[in-house]
């Protein structure tokens, strides 16, 4: 059974889709508050079958098949088709361990809340769709996955459905993702076309590698990559990740931090065998990567909902993965480096951007559901666990030295210094990229300082709802013999999260630190020798293999993280007062940037409200110009009649159907009898 | 049970009939019992449907394309057909009207691969048609039930007919019952509407006959086989007949079929343009939804609808395949593309759900057209999935619709708000119907629209990606819907005082097996691509024919013209 990948491989989607519909089935008869079983399960199975799988791989067994047709016809065939190579077998491992941390977290986190079931039932459905996402060995199989993750972002957006705000949210995150959704299918359609009517990915990247077409290959990575920006929230496609952080914690740090918004960046390095083989197409894709870095960065300096603050980091790590492969041309045989440096960043910003989104839900949680910044502080001592664990998801992302996020980021720029070299085309365009990435992990070591340094230090401030939250919560937990009426009589409450929630704190706070190092060396040669070296097409291959590091560049960035962190200190630890100076001092640019640039409120006024103004207008000229011709028209008839044939028109449907048969069928008689 | 297939096959049209008989019969105060006799007809119909369609499957097990005499063209090859006659099993011996030595019009009924599933879906959609009437439907109750049944035998009829004549007669019977069902039980507006929507679509069919008569007029007249002139209303014979001129391509007759062709199309095109309908002459089909009973909305979207798309592709591609190519494909494109864009814009401005729906239809009928006239497989196949997809999920919002409008009697948008707290289930199935409307993967429409698009793609790319806008539009308007009534906080409409319960076990009844079938159609759907492969074979044969021959025609001509252009600078 276990001897060949191919044996089990479907069984890694498919269990958290028997769990999904167990959960559905019997979550609200038989489960009920046990509805999370299933879900932890269906996930912690298929992390085990993830990890064999990558063993497997390791040792050389990689393999796909095809185990139904889906649909077939004329020349259009996609089959059920899984295959797990290197790439495959990476985020494997990565969704289901942190999907099995995040559905752990989770018993705890949604303890109590109306529709749990539900909710698993939404978490397992998710993730067999990412599972299936990375296995897919087709365009379309890829593309139906891609939805699937899409749906479950929608529906977990919106979990709290009687919310306004989520409502909206969820709506807006599946019309934008959508939009960039069809750039992928116009994409796979082209791709297509052109290359030899194969869905498959190698048939495509080997017909792709024998005609090298720019003209056909430059806009076709240009479609998956608007495919790719709209799921990866890209500029100017990423409005919707912010606002995606109505839905509950745990479905931010497992959809939109570690693993759904991670599936543009994998199509991209799934696709480097087009991309590698289009430079105008990688120019754009670094640009959009690097200026989406820059731009998130910038926004999140002032936000005050530490929620958001994560999210415009992802946004901003999500552009720097972008800025890498992006770098990954023909020259130099950087493609294989960039997808390297990609990918780790991808794992390593997983399990730290988790961390962080599953710290500020232990926030949440304890504060009551309040998420603004400025409503509390000083909780180093009042939630001990979160504080470290968020200390250290906070470190790695800031890029301390020797921090997994130091280390991946470091790549990335080595990466992105490599393509501006001597000789390679749009040399002066890359430079100027590497520097934005360099002022970029400047700014970034500065919000995540200051989104810690404003939660866990200063003055303790505890707001009100963290109370009346308490009451039925932790009472439970820490003060049982204290009566409800009076919480605030209780003199410590007990905040901390319960062991369920902690427990993967400390894990993944431990993959935070650690992973970097651990896997730096062994991640490179694994992907190089599973999947590079099997699918690249031979003029994107390196000459040899180079994983050196740049120890300049390591140095410089180093400098740059501490510089970060210090000055955060320096602002939000030692001088609390100069924030407040510096924003009056720039305030077109404080209010700017607090604004999110007014991104929002120009897609509104002019994409948004001249749509919606279209779509009255056209309903307006429906009904008063194209039916008021049809009415016209049937005026004529009665207008005729009232001249000579008034006694004719007696208003019986019969009397006219009899009519029309004699008139039929005496013309069928004059035609047949002629 | 051993029912002979092609007795089940008669019987699929008369228990219809015969419950609709008795339902009349029965009077108006025996409501229970008729509502029960409609049941039990439309689920015995379900089985019948089920049982030909299994027939169907095991008795086709050639290719119609690889067996088509040489110098002949291909030509629809029917099974199952009631009264075969024994030297072709494809023909049958059952006469309606004789024309003694001329031919006769037959009752000539039968399944292939393009029709087998559209009855089914037709079986399928009457018995919740009767479902959701069971509580609305108070008044007059035998007569409702009479005509539903009517509605169904008659939409049963268009599909299964291979006689032309038979086809045009069950084609224009439809009207009849739809027009007393919207007239009679319909909303506030209900007489104008059914005015229109009869008067409109009958003045385009009659135009339709027109051209069906000229088809068979001019075979006779122009015989492939001279020695034996015969006048046939067989859609086969006709098809045959047609196509085999063509391929001859003498010289002395191109001018003459290729005149005829462009009228046939043009008269098949107007009755069948404002079924399906396409834009603009869609404008009787938001007011016959609206004002119709949910039943009539159901059979309206779902089955009859398609009795349009289904014309196009049993008649008019193959009887026009010249005029379809040239004039067809320009024409039909464009105003699909339209159609799909103006439908879907127009149904994002709607306050009223059941007009946004209605809407929608246009829309998604869009891609069904813009599929069938991309003339090869994928988009022939594609466009027939989109015919049921679109009747099962479109079918499928129109009765949840109603199920909204049986509780609080108001489709407005503005008066419902967060009903998800309040009616989780039928929430649970809203939302369901519309992903499985906006194409997402693993349900019904993805596949139907991803046909689609890689057929069009493969011939006019920029159709198809115009066409795409629809994918994001329809999410657009229909997301926004269940924003605006399931989600947010709980807002009910002012209603009569009655407690408001979630779906019932009749509801659930009548959409559940819906849900099911959008299941299995989208994760599944190769066994329904499969069967009706042959059979759209054999449309992509006789249009794909045509391309290389009117090329080649064309370079003739403009050869013959050339030396006199050559001249004319000389002068």
């Amino acid at each position: 059974m276990f001897d060949d990948v191919r044996n089990y491989l479907w069984l890694i989607p498919a269990l958290p889709l028997l769990a999904s519909a167990l959960i559905a089935l019997f979550g609200y008869s038989a489960l009920r508050e046990r509805s999370h079983w299933p879900c932890i399960l269906g996930a912690g199975v298929s992390c085990v079958l993830s990890v064999l799988a990558l063993i497997g791989v390791a040792g050389g067994a990689d393999g796909g098949a095809v185990y139904y047709t889906w649909f077939q016809s004329g020349t259009v065939n996609v089959g059920f088709s899984l295959q797990a190579d290197g790439l495959t077998a990476v985020m494997l491992v990565m969704v289901t361990f942190i999907g099995t941390l995040i559905a752990i977290y989770s018993a705890g986190y949604m303890r109590g809340a109306p529709g749990y079931p539900r909710y698993f039932a939404f978490v397992s459905l998710f993730l067999f769709s990412m599972t299936l996402l990375v296995l897919a060995n087709n365009f379309i199989l890829l593309y139906a996955a891609w939805e699937g993750v899409g749906l479950c972002s929608y529906l977990l957006i919106g979990f709290w459905y009687q919310r306004p705000a989520a409502a909206a949210a969820a709506r807006k995150a599946f019309l934008v993702t959508r939009l960039g959704d069809i750039g992928l299918f116009l994409g796979i359609l082209l791709l297509w076309k052109s290359f030899g009517h194969s869905l498959d990915y190698n048939e495509v990247f080997m017909a792709a590698a024998r005609n090298p077409d720019p003209a056909l290959l430059v806009p076709a990575c240009l479609l998956l990559f608007l495919g790719a920006a709209g799921k990866s929230a890209q500029f100017p496609l990423h409005v919707w990740l912010p606002d995606a952080m109505e839905g509950p914690s745990p479905v931010s740090a497992l959809i939109h931090a570690a693993t759904m918004v991670t599936a543009g960046v994998y199509l991209v390095a799934r696709c480097m065998p087009l991309f590698g083989l289009a430079p105008d197409a990688q120019l754009i894709v670094a640009i959009i990567g690097a200026f989406t870095a820059l731009l998130a960065a910038l926004i999140a300096l002032t936000q005050t909902d530490l929620k958001r603050v994560l999210a415009y980091s992802t946004v901003s790590q999500l552009g720097f993965m972008f800025l890498a492969l992006g770098a990954g041309t023909a020259q130099y045989g950087l493609a294989g480096l960039a997808v390297t440096a990609a990918i780790f960043h991808l794992f390593t910003h997983a399990f730290f951007k988790a961390l962080l989104f599953l710290g500020a839900g232990s926030v949440m949680h304890a504060m009551g559901d309040v998420i603004d910044m400025r409503r509390f502080g000083g909780l180093r001592k009042v939630l001990p666990v979160t504080h470290w664990t968020f200390l250290c998801g906070a470190a790695a992302l800031a890029g301390v030295p020797l921090l997994s996020g130091f280390w991946s980021k470091d790549e990335i720029l080595a990466v992105a210094w490599d393509a501006g070299g001597q000789g390679a085309p749009h040399t002066g365009v890359y430079r100027l990229l590497f520097f934005s990435a360099l002022v970029t992990a400047g700014l970034t070591a500065f919000y995540s300082a200051r989104a810690y340094f404003m939660t866990f230090w200063g003055e303790e401030r505890i707001p009100e709802e963290a109370y009346h939250h308490h009451v039925g919560d932790a009472a439970s937990v820490a003060c049982e013999s204290e009566d409800e009426a009076t919480p605030a009589a209780s003199p410590t409450p007990h905040f901390e999260s319960p062991g369920i929630m902690t427990w993967p704190l400390r894990i993944l706070a431990v993959g935070a630190v650690g992973v970097g190092i651990v896997v730096v060396l062994p991640m490179g040669h694994f992907l190089e020798a599973h999947w590079i070296r099997q699918r690249f097409p031979q003029s994107l291959l390196p000459a040899e293999s180079a994983h050196g590091h740049n120890i300049l560049l390591m140095f410089v960035s180093g400098l740059v993280a501490l510089a970060g962190i210090g000055l955060a200190y320096l602002f939000y630890v030692k001088k609390p007062a100069l924030p407040g100076v510096l924003a009056k001092s720039a305030v077109r640019l404080y209010e700017a940037s607090r604004n999110k640039f007014y991104l929002d409120e120009l897609y509104a006024a002019f994409i948004v409200k001249p749509l919606s103004g279209l779509a009255q207008l056209l309903r307006v000229l429906d009904q008063y110009i194209v039916d008021g011709l049809v009415d016209l028209c049937g005026q004529i008839p009665s207008f005729f009649s009232f001249l000579f044939l008034r006694p004719v028109q007696n208003g019986l449907v019969q009397f006219y159907a009899i009519l029309m048969a004699l008139g039929v069928g005496g013309f069928l008689l004059s035609v047949l009898l002629r | 049970m051993n029912l002979d297939y092609r007795l089940a096959l008669v019987l699929l049209l008369a228990v219809p009939a015969a419950a609709a008989i008795v339902c009349a019969l029965l009077g108006r105060t025996r409501g229970h019992l008729i509502r029960w006799v409609a049941l039990a007809a439309t689920l015995v119909n379900v089985f019948l449907a089920l049982y030909v369609a299994l027939g169907f499957l095991g008795e086709r097990n050639y290719s119609p394309v690889a067996r088509t005499p040489f110098g002949m063209a291909v030509t629809f090859q029917p099974e199952l057909v009631p009264g075969a006659d024994p030297a072709d099993i494809h023909r049958t011996t059952w006469k309606l009207i004789d024309f003694g030595r001329l031919g006769a019009i037959q009752f000539y009924i039968g399944l292939d691969g393009i029709n087998v599933w559209l009855i089914v879906l037709t079986a399928v959609l009457l018995v919740p048609s009767v479902l959701i009437s069971w509580n609305s439907i108070t008044e007059r109750v035998n007569e409702y039930y009479a005509w539903l049944l009517t509605l169904g035998a008659g939409m049963l009829g268009v599909f299964l007919a291979f006689d032309i004549i038979l086809f045009y007669i069950f084609f224009e019977l439809t009207l009849v019952p739809l027009f007393f069902l919207i007239g009679i039980w319909g909303g506030p507006e209900r007489r104008y509407a059914a005015r229109k929507f009869f008067i409109y679509t009958l003045a385009g069919s009659l135009l339709t006959f027109l051209g069906l008569l000229a088809v068979v007029v001019v075979c006779y007249h122009k015989p492939v086989d001279i020695t034996a002139p015969e006048l046939t209303f067989s859609i086969p014979d006709l098809v045959r007949a047609v196509n085999t001129h063509l391929m001859m391509n003498l010289p002395a007759d191109r001018a003459f079929w290729s005149t005829f062709q462009f009228w046939v199309f043009l008269a098949l095109f107007a009755g069948f343009a404002i079924k399906v309908p396409l834009v603009p002459v869609h404008t009787w089909l938001p007011l016959a939804h609206v004002e119709a009973p949910t039943a009539g909305s159901v059979l309206l979207a779902g089955v009859l609808l398609k009795l349009g798309t289904y014309g196009f592709l049993r008649l008019c591609l193959p009887l026009a395949p010249d005029a379809s190519l040239q004039i067809g494909l320009p024409l039909i494109g464009v105003l699909s593309v339209i159609g799909i864009i103006y439908g879907a814009f127009c149904a994002l401005a709607q306050s009223d759900i059941k007009k946004l729906v209605a809407y929608s239809s246009i829309s998604h009928l869009g891609f069904c057209m813009l599929g069938m006239f991309a003339f090869n497989l994928a988009g022939l196949t594609g466009g027939l999935l989109q015919m049921i997809n679109h009747g099962l999920s479109t079918g499928a919002l129109f009765l949840l619709v109603g199920m909204l409008y049986d509780r609080y009697h108001t489709r407005q948008m503005a008066d419902f708000g967060g009903m998800g707290a309040k009616l989780g289930a039928l929430t649970f199935c809203m939302v369901f119907i519309c992903l499985a409307s906006v194409g997402l993967p693993g349900l019904n429409g993805f596949v139907g629209e991803a046909l689609v698009f890689f057929g069009m793609f493969e011939v006019r790319p920029l159709y198809a990606v115009l066409g795409a806008a629809g994918i994001v539009l329809g999410a657009w308007y229909l997301l926004s819907m269940l924003k605006g009534v399931f989600f947010g906080p709980l807002k009910e409409p002012e209603q009569e005082g009655h407690p408001i319960k979630d779906l019932d076990s009749r509801e659930v009844a009548a959409i559940a097996p819906i849900m099911a079938l959008c299941l299995f159609l989208g994760v599944y759907p190769q066994p329904v691509i499969r069967s009706a492969q042959d059979d759209l074979r054999i449309v992509e044969t006789l249009l794909q024919n045509r391309k290389p021959v009117l090329a080649a025609n064309q370079t003739g001509d403009a050869l013959a013209q050339e030396p006199r252009q050559a001249k004319e600078p000389t002068q």
